[in-house]
């Protein structure tokens, strides 16, 4: 519950300070490039997000936590 | 490569400039038509010592509609084969397993750590989404997956909404799916702490089991300036049901010697030690904080990102994931790729268990799993990507990857002859993966 409060309080006070941030459209040139996507190859990040997932005890963050595998 | 985003601007960007001539602009359905855009790739990905290896064919393919709405249709094949740690301990004499089906047993030689090497297996995985604009800064997305291999079948929806806003500076979104999943184990599943059997004996065993998972996501995105954007998610993953691994057993120890107890197997052969199939508890909760941020430098770009997650199983773990990728040219790039892992064991994490029948030993846990995905260890990814655009605007690239986990026993749960020895299946696998991606 006390990492609820601190995380809303996290996101308030990051959303409080985006007003003064960003850009105009027209400064859009490189942001709009490829390789500056967040996920800039979806195959590649579900590959890995698989492979961690039944490797390791943690998954998802990005997206949801996979899973639908019986993973030995 | 352009796409209909390309396509529906200069269709805009033609409407208005018939708007400001006057005119009445021609019909947009030729710029807008449906298109295919294939996202493929071979992988693959194989452990050191005859452990897993897995061969597979995986492919994205995104259907393009008007309005900026689109199908994406996710296929994976995958051929497994290999042996996997058993979960029991080494020793300095040969051991024998029964087999998972029941239907056999196997030997493990004198030091070597045990694998079941029964483990073959093929996946198939299937998804489908829809993506389409709600309003002028919404994005909505609902979709649903399915997959199957032999002893285990998923079947999971999910939906997911992203709103704009701030110039489109800064995006709030939010996403729930739920998984249904049921195992069938080879040979049934075994009852949680009971010993496994000799061959043939499959009186401990009962039918499929099944497990329920939610998954919650929320997250914000945030441009900062034209050369870096940050992302923020917070995740819940509540899993309800059957969480035990069939196929993982403990090996139980003199309290003295730290050595697996010695068993008479029976006509038809059996375990040469006693062995208890492992218990977890039937709920998990995961709590994940996960941030990346991407820079641009002149061409480079550094994606970093990191997570935390704790669970109630007292599992902790910090990921930190660095990529950086390096223009040759305007057609080539190189990206190196590093990855650092490390998470503490579950509290019922166990190396090896008391005697249940021995009125002097120690109480048996309730739970207790040697899985070394439970256990405490540190990871480390270390690759590189090459990419290519092909003559015909086609996109390649080849990664190639290497892994390797290392884990340590907590230094209480070591008994005897046990400190002799290297308890801990260190893992050594390489991922190489090629991917093609084109439109039609």
């Amino acid at each position: 519950m006390k990492k609820g409060i601190l995380l809303a309080g996290l996101v308030m006070a990051a959303c409080s300070g985006c007003s003064s941030m960003g850009v105009e459209p027209w400064e859009r040139d490189v942001l709009a490039r490829e390789e500056m996507q967040l996920t800039t190859d979806p195959l590649e990040a579900a590959t890995d997000d698989h492979i961690y997932f039944s490797k390791e005890a943690s998954s998802g963050g990005r997206g949801f936590g996979g899973g639908g595998c019986g993973c030995n | 490569m352009t796409s209909s985003k390309d396509r529906s601007v200069t269709a805009t960007l033609a409407a208005a400039t018939c708007t400001l001539l006057g005119t009445i602009p021609a019909p947009v359905d030729a710029q807008e038509e449906p298109k295919w855009d294939f996202n493929t790739s071979v992988l693959y990905y194989g452990e050191d010592g005859s452990r897993v290896q897995d061969a597979s064919l995986k492919a994205l393919i995104r259907r393009m509609f008007v309005d900026d709405r689109y199908l994406t249709l996710g296929v994976t094949v995958d051929t497994l084969t290999g042996a996997t740690p058993s979960g029991a301990i080494r020793q300095d004499v040969a051991q024998t397993f029964t087999r998972p089906s029941g239907n056999g047993s196997y030997v493990v030689p004198a030091g070597e750590h045990p694998l079941d090497d029964t483990f073959k297996d093929t996946r198939v995985a299937l998804s489908a989404n829809w993506t389409q604009p709600m309003g002028r800064a919404g994005l909505f997305d609902v979709g649903t997956s399915f997959s199957k291999e032999y002893d285990y079948t998923h079947l999971g929806v999910n939906a997911k909404y992203a709103h704009d806003f701030n110039k489109r500076n800064t995006t709030l979104s939010g996403g729930i799916s739920f998984s249904k999943d049921s195992l069938d184990p080879v040979g049934g599943s075994p009852q949680p702490l009971s010993e496994m059997l000799d061959v043939g004996d499959i009186s401990n065993r009962s039918g499929s089991e099944d497990k329920d998972i939610i998954d919650v996501v929320v997250g914000i995105t945030q441009v900062i300036n034209p050369k870096l954007i940050v992302q923020a998610n917070y995740s819940l993953s509540q899993s309800d049901g059957y969480l035990n691994n069939p196929y993982k057993v403990l090996s139980v120890v003199d309290p003295i010697t730290g050595d697996t107890l010695a068993r008479t197997p029976g006509i038809e052969g059996g375990p040469s030690g006693i062995f208890l199939f492992e218990n977890r508890p039937d709920t998990r909760t995961q709590h994940s904080i996960y941030t990346q941020a991407k820079y641009y430098m002149g061409g480079k770009v550094l994606d970093v990102s990191y997570r935390y997650m704790t669970d109630d199983w007292e599992i902790d773990s910090h990921t930190v994931d660095l990529r950086y990728r390096w223009p040759l040219g305007s057609e080539k790039y190189l990206e190196p790729h590093l990855r650092f892992y490390t998470q503490s064991e579950a509290e019922f994490y166990r190396l090896s268990l008391p005697d249940p029948n021995d009125p002097d030993g120690a109480p048996l846990p309730a739970y207790a799993s040697s899985d070394y995905r439970l256990g405490n260890f540190d990871a480390i990814t270390a690759g590189l990507k090459y990419g290519w655009t092909t003559r015909n605007g086609n996109e390649m690239s080849v990664r190639l990857e290497w892994y390797r986990q290392t884990g340590t026993i907590p230094a209480d749960q070591i008994i005897g002859n046990q400190a002799n020895r290297d308890n801990y299946p260190d893992l050594n696998a390489v991922i190489a993966q090629f991917s093609y991606r084109f439109d039609l």
